[in-house]
């Protein structure tokens, strides 16, 4: 039902949605992620790092870090994958645990696994059991417990998380397991166990469910893949080309093992479903493959729903809809509707077919028409969200070489591509800049949390443009400009780069907080700490003694430019009282400041004006046009007589 | 709100505008008309009541006008002025018919046009427009707005033209005299709608804290809409109306011409799951539900009192975080629309600051991040803002950036090496460029540059394709499109007029001077077109871990061709794998068939549904591989029966329409040669019940 409804609306909506529908590529499974964290329970994991008395000492066991890290996980899907499943299942624990279901074997025929949260969509409780487990000291449940008899089957630990997806998660488009552990050879000294390991891993490769391995290292030691997992975990097929090596999770170099963990299980937080898999025609007759992902795109909290409260439990209700027709109210079948544009009152209609031609500008596409300067691109040519483009070898074989060569050349000589792009087919056709993005190592990135490949700009197009036409304010002196370099120097952002990650969206978590805090029925917590506020304290003592040299030296500037003002607006009005009063107005109001016009001081010299002037008034006008500003009243009237005799 | 305006036509209908001239195939009125007919229609389509337009026809067999005066024989109003309506459309439509006399002065038809204009619009702030449409001069002219001349026009009517002209120029600047060639040029060229500037924000753009710090940039700022995404009319949904939906209608699209329409509305009902209520649920009122949201899959209720208690407090105010270097951004990351601020008018300690920081900005190639809200509990972003200085221009941009939570950290391989399993790097490799395709590129992409292809206005080289050359093809194809059709409801759809796909490829001279550089790219890049059978084929030979282990030697023989209900994806393709008869493939399928029917039939309401479709699917996929579409189709027709006929427990229409939603039906030539199928009777597989 839940299926129908996402589609009905997708199609009501195309028009807007446009490019934000990912890559089908089965159309019969649901496009929905689910994740499957199952984490290792033995006396290593449980071990307390070496005691140290320095502050930056790693504070976590192996698994305090991993449930932590699991707890981060399932609060930040609850906001960024809101309809995706999450499961947590401990393996190596004494006790053993699988659903408390009717038509179930329970436990049985999976000892030492201990399900902790079934996969699915979580639930505050969930979120609360974990946090418990996380923060309390003592295991009250003794969930946490090693086995202490055999070693654990790894085959069935593999074969319970079959069993897992596939009830639970049946038919969805992504399906993964995550196994965190410190172990990398269970089985070293039984063939037979690592033989029916490998058995049931293909098993799990063969429903589709991809194995990501977080391996923990401890000390010196490595995590050697060579001798277990490599015959547990498959490439993925949809990968690129190039593969990803696994990351080992480790403390050291000032980060601990948790933010070690949480940064290798954050890369892999979203399945990587790409938008498109299109061809990228870079020249006439060469094209390649290139599939598009959607890296950076705007997070907003989950509509608000309906909820029914008279039964027993508070449930979210489904609405289904009815079409009728507005001059009848009868209900109107599917195949009776038909579209129409509101034209002059009445509507025009097309076929289905005509709307479809209308709609078509060929098959989809994205063809590079040129090649421009970036600098030429001006800075607020932007109206939409970029999307990164990666190539892939599924159509075209060698698409990698040519796409990576094309990138390097981009970046080398400081240009852009200029793209027609039909992204998807019936889809708007736009005009994008195809931009690159550098190595994340790259020293000259501006973009080290971003991927290196290409990004589709959308461009605006003439439609787009609003113009703003408004008369140019007045112009500060040298003396200010340089004031406030100074202070601009001072107060760059770290290493000089916007790192989004290190600003989350107040409103965001603020609302997910309080979500949060009314379904566990918690105290609703202070306001919380918002990054995104300017460091006002860091920024007065960094630049303050600027700032105040800067304010005297525009507040200088500021009075003198508004006695030239109000100067000028009297001149106005005693000098040229034949014009309208509408037109004065008008033109005293013109904020061309100290420019005083010819005619106006023309007009001030005739009818003696000047002589009426303010000192501090003379010398604004007199400074405004170049002249010295010393001397007596006499001598700056007599100063700005000849210079208007001379100049007029 | 845009300006009121009021427009008259004035149409020469004279029985010489039938004639046909300069080799085209229609009347010299029905060429101009098309003219008229998209200004008129782009009247009808923005349906604004402060937007008329009145229509005059000259040189008309009869005469009714309003000026009871001599002299004004021949002419006569075709349409009073006031705002035009599709029905308005449609009566004049027919009236436009060419003459039998050639009597008729233009000059009285202007003063009655220009009586018209002052009857209607009195005194009041009107823009006013007359266009005259004539062959008087040859073809055709212009009073106060458009029109046209012909180059080689008899001398005769010389005096004529030279008197018209006389009569626009001293109309004032606003005043065109042009020949309907321009005018219709004119027309096909994409007109971006003009909108009103609207501002985003108005108060103070600050750095520090103005309540603690001694001193801090406060200025009086106002933002406004730089860019705004303009999006194509879209479609409403709409049905028949009643009276004349007959049940021989049946949505026969040739004949919607007369047919009236009527809006479509749309109702909701809601529903909860109640495990009593026959099919698990149950209606529910709509009055009797509370307003909440989604805590994952926690339902969490907020009364009316506190609606607002999960929106983040926030104060209008614009605060500077920081600055960057301008080189150190990537234009990837705006995340849409961008915007102007500029400094409050009148406020000289405003304007100065502002000043200062532009100019500090622009010397110093720096940009500012700041962090924006726009009002009083607004959500609040975050902006970077680009300094820009012109003459008599100074402002600064912004973009907005993203969030933490806007970036998905999704890890790519690197594009300048490639590391081995063993995680060795590498430089040279098949997946990396060569140094001859390195070169080859770098040629082809210095040839095809277009920042000084274009021409501008003096003839000198200037930039290809700028934003302002660039129209949303989709708007103005669709409007384009709406009215033609509005107007000739008779023609087909015209064709994309070509201006919009101007940069839909590269310029053609520009790919001929450069072919030379193209084929040899082309030759370095090697690349090879992945034939299309060979991607959905089947690999034959086995899916190997990263160790390269053979696991399906692990097992043992006997086992591989059951297959056990609890893994019977994995049983199934590994039965299939290790088949080599086509009677073992068939064995596979009848257990993987009988697993699916009695998944349906277990099922409770539908909750082994998704595992059954996912059965399926795989079935499908996998016998469309091994080229047995036969026995997929035996199996769904069979399924099919079942389903409808409710012997899998119950009544299962539902999965039925699951199946055909997922397009799981039979499997046609097109999908698997083998197959005898054919798309129709495909299609009548899913209609039929």
């Amino acid at each position: 039902m839940a299926d129908k409804q996402r589609d009905w609306r997708r199609e009501e909506n195309d028009e807007d949605e446009e490019g934000e529908q990912e890559l089908d590529e089965s159309s019969f499974k649901a496009q929905k992620d689910a994740v499957l964290l199952a984490i290792e329970v033995s006396p290593s994991m449980l071990e307390p790092p070496p005691a140290s008395s320095s502050k930056k000492a790693e504070q976590d066991s192996p698994l305090q870090a991993a449930l932590k890290c699991a707890h981060h996980l399932m609060e930040q899907r609850i906001i960024s994958n809101p309809k995706d499943m999450m499961g947590i299942l401990l393996f190596g624990t004494e006790k053993t645990k699988f659903r408390d279901d009717k038509d179930g074997r329970g436990g049985l025929g999976y000892p030492n696994c201990y399900l902790f949260t079934d996969l699915d969509v979580p639930a505050a409780d969930d979120v609360k059991a974990l946090r418990a487990l996380v923060e309390e000291e003592e295991d009250e449940d003794e969930v946490l417990k090693p086995a202490t008899t055999d070693v654990v089957s790894m085959s069935n630990v593999l074969f319970c998380a079959n069993q897992i997806f596939t009830t639970k998660a049946a038919n969805f488009g992504s399906r993964r397991l995550f196994i965190v552990t410190d172990n990398d050879d269970p089985h070293a000294s039984d063939k037979a166990a690592r033989s029916a390991a490998a058995v049931r891993a293909k098993d799990l490769y063969d429903l589709g469910i991809t194995i990501d391995l977080f391996p923990i290292a401890k000390g010196e030691s490595s995590f050697d893949l060579g001798k277990f997992y490599d015959d547990i975990v498959y490439r993925d097929v949809n990968a690129e080309a190039n593969g990803t090596e696994v990351r080992t999770s480790k403390s050291g170099d000032g980060l601990s093992l948790l933010n070690s963990l949480i940064s290798n299980i954050n890369s892999k937080q979203s399945p990587k479903r790409a938008l498109f898999h299109l061809p990228f025609e870079i020249a006439p007759g060469l094209r390649i493959t290139v599939k598009g992902y959607n890296v950076v795109s705007r997070q907003t909290p989950a509509r608000t729903c309906y909820i029914w409260l008279d039964g027993e439990k508070a449930q979210i209700v489904t609405g289904e809809t009815t079409r009728v027709a507005e001059d009848s109210a009868r209900t109107v079948e599917k195949q009776e509707i038909k579209k129409a544009y509101k034209f002059g009152g009445e509507y025009v209609y097309f076929t289905p077919e005509e709307q479809k031609s209308i709609r078509d500008y060929g098959p989809p596409v994205i063809r590079i028409i040129g090649f421009k300067n970036r600098n030429l691109i001006p800075a607020w040519a932007s109206v939409k969200k970029s999307t990164f483009i990666f190539p892939s070898e599924e159509d075209y074989i060698g698409s990698s070489r040519v796409f990576s060569a094309l990138w390097q050349k981009l970046l080398d000589s400081e240009k852009i591509g200029i793209a027609w792009c039909v992204l998807r087919s019936n889809s708007q056709p736009v005009l994008a800049a195809v931009i690159p993005s550098r190595e994340q190592s790259d020293e000259a990135s501006g973009t080290p949390y971003l991927p290196a490949g290409l990004w589709i700009c959308p461009l605006p197009t003439a439609d787009d443009l609003r113009d703003i036409s408004a008369e140019r304010g007045l112009d500060c002196s040298e003396d200010l400009k340089t004031k406030m370099r100074v202070v601009v120097q001072q107060l760059n952002l770290p290493k000089g780069v916007y790192n989004p990650l290190k600003y989350p969206n107040p409103a965001l978590q603020w609302h997910y907080k309080i979500l949060q805090t009314l379904a566990l029925d918690e105290e609703v917590p202070e306001k919380p700490e918002d990054l995104t506020e300017p460091k006002n304290k860091a920024i007065n003592k960094r630049a303050g003694g600027y700032l105040e040299d800067w304010a005297e030296t525009l507040k200088d500037e500021a009075d003198r430019a508004a006695r030239s003002r109000s100067l000028k607006r009297e001149v106005e009005d005693d000098g040229v009282s034949e014009r309208p009063a509408k037109q004065r107005k008008a033109a005293a109001e013109r904020p061309s400041g100290s420019t005083f016009s010819m005619a106006q001081l023309k007009a001030a010299v005739e009818s003696e004006g000047l002589s009426k002037m303010t000192v501090a008034q003379l010398k604004d006008v007199a400074g405004a046009k170049g002249l010295s500003t010393s001397g007596k009243k006499a001598d700056l009237v007599e100063r700005i007589e000849q210079w208007v005799e001379e100049n007029s | 709100m845009a300006d009121k305006e009021s427009t008259v036509f004035i149409i020469d209908l004279g029985a010489s505008m039938k004639a046909t001239n300069g080799g085209r195939k229609e009347s010299d009125l029905d060429w101009s008309m098309s003219y008229v007919w998209d200004k008129i229609s782009n009247v009808v389509a923005s349906n604004r009541k402060t937007l008329c337009v009145g229509v005059v026809g000259l040189r008309t067999d009869e005469t009714s006008h309003t000026l009871a005066e001599d002299g004004y024989d021949h002419i006569s109003i075709l349409q009073p002025l006031g705002p035009m309506s599709m029905s308005g459309l449609k009566t004049l439509q027919p009236k436009i018919q060419p003459s039998k006399t050639t009597e008729g002065d233009a000059i009285s038809a202007i003063v009655i046009a220009v009586d018209m204009i002052d009857t209607f619009t009195k005194k009041n702030k009107w823009k006013r427009q007359i266009c005259l449409v004539t062959d008087v001069l040859g073809v055709d002219f212009d009073a106060p707005d458009y029109g046209y001349k012909e180059e080689d026009k008899p001398a005769v009517k010389k005096q004529n033209e030279e008197t018209l002209k006389k009569l626009v120029d001293g109309c004032g600047e606003d005043a065109r005299f042009a020949s309907i060639v321009e005018a219709i040029d004119d027309m096909n060229e994409p007109r971006a709608k003009s909108v009103k500037p609207y501002k985003t924000y108005d108060g103070s753009l600050t750095l520090g804290d103005p309540k603690n710090a001694p001193a801090v940039v406060e200025v009086r700022v106002e933002r406004y809409f730089k860019t705004h995404l303009a999006r194509p009319v879209t479609a409403s949904t709409v049905v028949v109306k009643e009276e004349q939906a007959g049940p021989s209608q049946a949505a026969d699209d040739e004949q919607m011409e007369g047919v009236e329409l009527t809006a479509v509305k749309q109702s909701r009902t809601y529903k909860v799951n109640d495990p009593d209520a026959p099919g698990g649920k149950r209606d529910v009122e709509f009055e009797s539900l509370a307003k909440g949201y989604e805590y994952g899959r926690t339902a969490v209720h907020i009364s009316e009192s506190d609606h607002n208690v999960t929106k983040l407090q926030t104060q209008k105010s614009f605060k500077i975080i920081g600055f960057i270097p301008k080189e150190k951004y990537e234009p990837l990351l705006n995340l849409g629309e961008s915007c102007v601020t500029i400094a409050a008018k009148y406020d000289e300690k405003s304007e100065l600051a502002f000043s200062s920081l532009v100019w500090a900005l622009s010397e110093l190639d720096s940009y500012a991040v700041a962090r924006l809200v726009t009002k009083d509990e607004k959500d609040p972003i975050m902006v970077l803002l680009m300094p820009y200085l012109e003459p008599n221009y100074a402002c600064l941009y912004d973009v907005p950036l993203p969030f933490a939570e806007d970036v998905r950290s999704y890890q790519f391989p690197p594009l300048d090496r490639v590391v081995t399993i063993s995680g060795q790097t590498i430089t040279k490799h098949r997946l990396l460029p060569s140094d001859e395709l390195s070169q080859a590129m770098s040629d082809y992409v210095d040839a095809m540059d277009i920042s000084n292809y274009g021409i501008d206005q003096d003839g000198e080289p200037a930039e290809y394709a700028t934003i302002d050359e660039i129209y949303n093809p989709a708007i103005h194809r669709i409007n384009h499109a709406i009215k033609q059709r509005a107007v000739h409801p008779e023609r087909p759809v015209p064709e994309i007029p070509p201006v919009l796909l101007r940069f839909a490829a590269p310029p053609t001279e520009l790919v001929e001077t450069v072919q030379a550089t193209i084929d040899s790219l082309i030759k370095a890049a090697d690349v090879k077109k992945v034939p299309p059978k060979a991607k959905g084929k089947r690999q034959r030979e086995a899916v190997k871990p990263i160790s390269g282990l053979d696991v399906d030697a692990l097992l043992g023989g006997e086992k591989k061709g059951s297959i056990s209900p609890e893994n019977a994806i994995p049983d199934f393709k590994r039965a299939l794998n290790s088949s080599e008869e086509v009677e073992q493939i068939a064995d596979a399928t009848k257990q993987m068939g009988a697993i699916v029917q009695s998944l349906i039939t277990d099922s409770f309401g539908d909750n082994k549904y998704a595992q059954a479709m996912e059965s399926i699917g795989v079935m499908r996929e996998e016998l469309i591989n091994l080229e047995e579409p036969g026995q997929y189709n035996e199996f769904v027709r069979d399924l099919k029966k079942k389903l409808l006929s409710g012997t899998l427990g119950g009544d299962r229409r539902d999965f039925w329409f699951k199946m055909r939603w997922a397009k799981l039906g039979l499997i046609i030539q097109s999908q698997s040669e083998a197959s005898t199928v054919t798309l129709e009777e495909a299609d009548e597989f899913y209609k039929s019940r």
